[in-house]
C-alpha cells in the first residue's frame, strides 16, 4: 500500500450508503452499454463532437479500459470502506465513525468514483443546466451530499 | 489564451506519424454543470502538472467561457489527454488547432 496522505472520517450510516450505491455503480458498469444507457454514456464522451466516426472509433479503443478501470476505482473504494464482504463494522454499528486512511492511488480512486457516481445520478436526475436543482427532491440529497464528500477529500488534498 | 506547456511532448514526437507539425493539436475541456471546480482544478494541477494559478485560471475559463484549450500537441498526445480526463469525468475533446 503507497503512503498515506489523506484521511477522511465518515460514520458507519454513510458508509453503507455509499458502498450500496457503489456496488450498483459497479452493477451499471458490468450491465450497461453506452448505447443504451445515457449514464454510461456520459463517461464515454465524445471525443470528436463534429466527427462521429472518429467518436465511435476512439471509443471502440479507449472505452473498455476505461470502464474497466472505473470498476477497479470502485473495487478500491469498497475495500477501502471496509464493506467488500469482509469487515462487516459499519453494519453493527451504524453510529460509530469510521476512519479511513488512503494513499495516494486509493484517494485517485475515490475522487475519480466519486466525481462518476454524481455523473450518473445527474444523468438519472436530468441535470442539464446549473438550475437544474430542486433540493426538495430527496434524491437530490445524494447527489449533493457525494459532492460535499467530494469537495472535501479535494480540499484535504488540497492541502497537503 | 496564450500557448501552454504541453507535458511529454518530447517523449511523444518520435510518435507523430502524420507530416503536420507537433502542435496542430488541441485537448479542449467543456464545461457540465456536474463536476465540482475544486475538483477541475485539482485535475488540472495534478494531471497537466500545472501550478495553481495556472490551474485554477484554466477552471475558471471553462466554467465562465464554456470551455478551455488545455493542451497543445501531436494528435496521440492529445487523444491521451483526453482519454486521462475521460478518466477523471470531464468532457473533453479532441481538435485541430483553428489558428
Amino acid at each position: 500500500m503507497s503512503e498515506r496522505i489523506v484521511v477522511l472520517e465518515i460514520s458507519g450510516l454513510e458508509a453503507l450508503h455509499l458502498a450500496g450505491i457503489v456496488g450498483q455503480f459497479r452493477d451499471l458498469l458490468a450491465d450497461s452499454r453506452a448505447d443504451d444507457d445515457p449514464a454510461v454514456a456520459r463517461l464515454l464522451p465524445d471525443a470528436y463532437p463534429d466527427d462521429e466516426a472518429a467518436s465511435r472509433e476512439f471509443r471502440r479503443l479507449t472505452g473498455g479500459d476505461l470502464l474497466e478501470r472505473r470498476a477497479q476505482d470502485a473495487a478500491v473504494l469498497l475495500q477501502t470502506l471496509g464493506l467488500d464482504g469482509g469487515d462487516r463494522s459499519a453494519e453493527d454499528d451504524p453510529d460509530a465513525t469510521i476512519t479511513i486512511a488512503l494513499g495516494e492511488t486509493e484517494a485517485l480512486a475515490w475522487m475519480r468514483t466519486l466525481s462518476a457516481l454524481r455523473l450518473v445520478l445527474a444523468t438519472r436526475l436530468g441535470i442539464r443546466t446549473e438550475d437544474d436543482h430542486h433540493p426538495d427532491d430527496p434524491r437530490f440529497g445524494v447527489y449533493d451530499w457525494i459532492g460535499y464528500r467530494l469537495d472535501g477529500l479535494m480540499t484535504a488534498l488540497d492541502r497537503r | 489564451m496564450a500557448p501552454l506547456a504541453t507535458p511529454d511532448l518530447d517523449i511523444e514526437r518520435d510518435r507523430q506519424t502524420t507530416p503536420e507539425p507537433p502542435s496542430s493539436w488541441q485537448t479542449v475541456v467543456w464545461n457540465d454543470p456536474v463536476n465540482l471546480m475544486s475538483y477541475v482544478s485539482h485535475v488540472f494541477r495534478t494531471y497537466f502538472g500545472f501550478d495553481t494559478p495556472t490551474a485554477h485560471r484554466l477552471m475558471l475559463a471553462v466554467h465562465h467561457d464554456g470551455h478551455a484549450v488545455v493542451a497543445r500537441g501531436p494528435r496521440e498526445v492529445m487523444e491521451a489527454h483526453v482519454q486521462a480526463m475521460h478518466d477523471f469525468g470531464l468532457w473533453a475533446t479532441v481538435r485541430k488547432d483553428p489558428s
